[in-house]
């Protein structure tokens, strides 16, 4: 609610996406024969700077106001407020996702199928978990910016190479679209169970 | 019962003491001043009592129950004033209640009348962060009774508080047990029937309404 009214955050995610595919387009000399090619990775890129910019306000802006103190002694499960988090995260991201998408269609030429869009939003799930668990870690220390992407980047690998699998499969490439799909599932599924049980012990002294 | 009975509280940040052994008994209904200079041990001290942190050794027992193990039990029947306000800036004075209320459980219905308490109806609509420091405050104050608790823990509750702020006060103390650090003597001595003075983390005196020896 503090985004929808303030609109600090959205718009600069919106536009560092653009703006990643607009010099990936001119960096790369993308046309037809290599868009399909080079688009995942270059979706990925974006996606995972955009998450880290994402995660890393959703606990330090709790951090300076005091609201995290503030709802945790009201008695309310960590892992409750931790899942709110996370899925207010997620959804900042997925805001994202829908400026990225098409514009990643028109620029790269490529089909952005609900295959696709399926499989960003499945990566998104977990990342989202991992990304907001580590920023409430890194939330009080002064070289969080630092922190942050040391710490999230080696767990976020997984998303990033089963999810470019299937978006690659997704686009017309090569790649098993349904055997990474569930393997993005058994991931979220995963990483959402250990992030929630360890929420308690990163947000709770 | 005693409401809270700190024994041989301690807690130190890295290899700094921040609090050294203190005892500490509350009776119920009892009003309790900590005072003492700045660095002396009085946030830490009533974070601890709060349940927000742990101490690094000793024991605590609230309401009979043990601090430590209990402390979300614990929440929902302890109000807790923190140094800052802890409030959503783009939300409304109403709104941030009301997100309060939905975290504790509690009826939305508290929220006009905490509203009315604070003296803070007429600008419910307004974002926290228009509303001034000591709005912020009376807010803050509001948002600790919101759920009718049993003990009071305030961190300097007077910081930026008016006159009709300050009856705010003494209108949420009354019949609940409270705990409240201050710099301000003449406070400790209106509100409250004890006081207790730290310095560097120790209890340096205690006593009824006491004279603070310089």
């Amino acid at each position: 609610m503090s985004e929808w009214r303030t609109r600090e955050l959205v718009p600069a995610l919106a536009q560092f996406v653009v703006l990643a595919l607009v010099i990936a387009n001119f960096g790369f000399q993308i046309d037809s024969r290599n868009a399909s090619a080079i688009a995942p990775g270059v979706l990925w890129l974006a996606l995972v700077f955009a998450g880290l910019i994402a995660f890393g306000r959703a606990f330090a802006a709790e951090r300076e106001q005091a609201t995290l103190e503030a709802m945790l002694m009201t008695g309310a499960p960590a892992s409750a407020i931790f899942a709110g988090k996370a899925l207010a995260a997620g959804l900042l991201l997925v805001v994202c996702e829908a400026v990225l998408l098409p514009a990643l269609g028109l620029l790269f030429g490529v089909d952005v199928s609900a295959g696709l869009v399926g499989a960003v939003l499945l990566a998104t799930i977990g990342m989202a978990a991992l990304g907001c668990l580590f920023a409430a870690m890194v939330a009080q220390l002064r070289a969080r910016e630092l922190l942050l992407p040391l710490l999230t980047l080696p767990l976020w690998i997984p998303f990033i190479v089963a999810g470019g699998q299937a978006v690659q499969s997704a686009m017309g490439g090569s790649g098993a679209f349904d055997q990474a799909v569930k393997l993005l599932l058994d991931f979220d599924i995963l990483f959402v169970v250990l992030t929630s049980l360890a929420a308690r012990f990163v947000l709770d002294d | 019962m005693s409401a809270l009975v700190a024994d041989r509280l301690s807690h130190w940040f890295g290899s700094e003491p921040a609090l050294d052994s203190v005892d500490l008994v509350v009776d119920r209904g009892d009003h309790v001043a900590i005072l003492g200079e700045n660095g002396a041990g009085k946030t830490t001290l009533l974070r601890i009592l709060a349940t927000a942190m742990r101490p690094s050794s000793g024991k605590l027992e609230i309401m009979g129950l043990d601090a430590l193990r209990e402390r979300r039990r614990l929440r929902g029947r302890i109000g807790y004033l923190a140094h800052a306000p802890g409030l959503y800036p783009a939300l409304t004075a109403a709104e941030n209640l009301a997100f309060f209320c939905d975290l504790r459980g509690a009826d939305r219905e508290r929220v006009p009348e905490m509203l009315d308490l604070a003296g803070l109806s007429e600008v419910a609509r307004k974002r926290a962060s228009e509303l001034s420091r000591g709005m912020q405050q009376r807010l803050a104050i509001a948002r600790a009774v919101l759920h009718d608790p049993l003990l009071l823990i305030l961190d300097e509750p007077d910081a930026s508080l008016d006159a009709e702020g300050s009856e705010l006060l003494v209108r949420v103390m009354k019949d609940r047990t409270t705990v409240l650090a201050t710099h301000d003597q003449a406070l400790a001595t209106r509100l409250c029937q004890r006081t207790v003075v730290l310095r560097k983390g120790r209890v340096l005196g205690a006593g009824s309404r006491l004279r603070v020896v310089q």
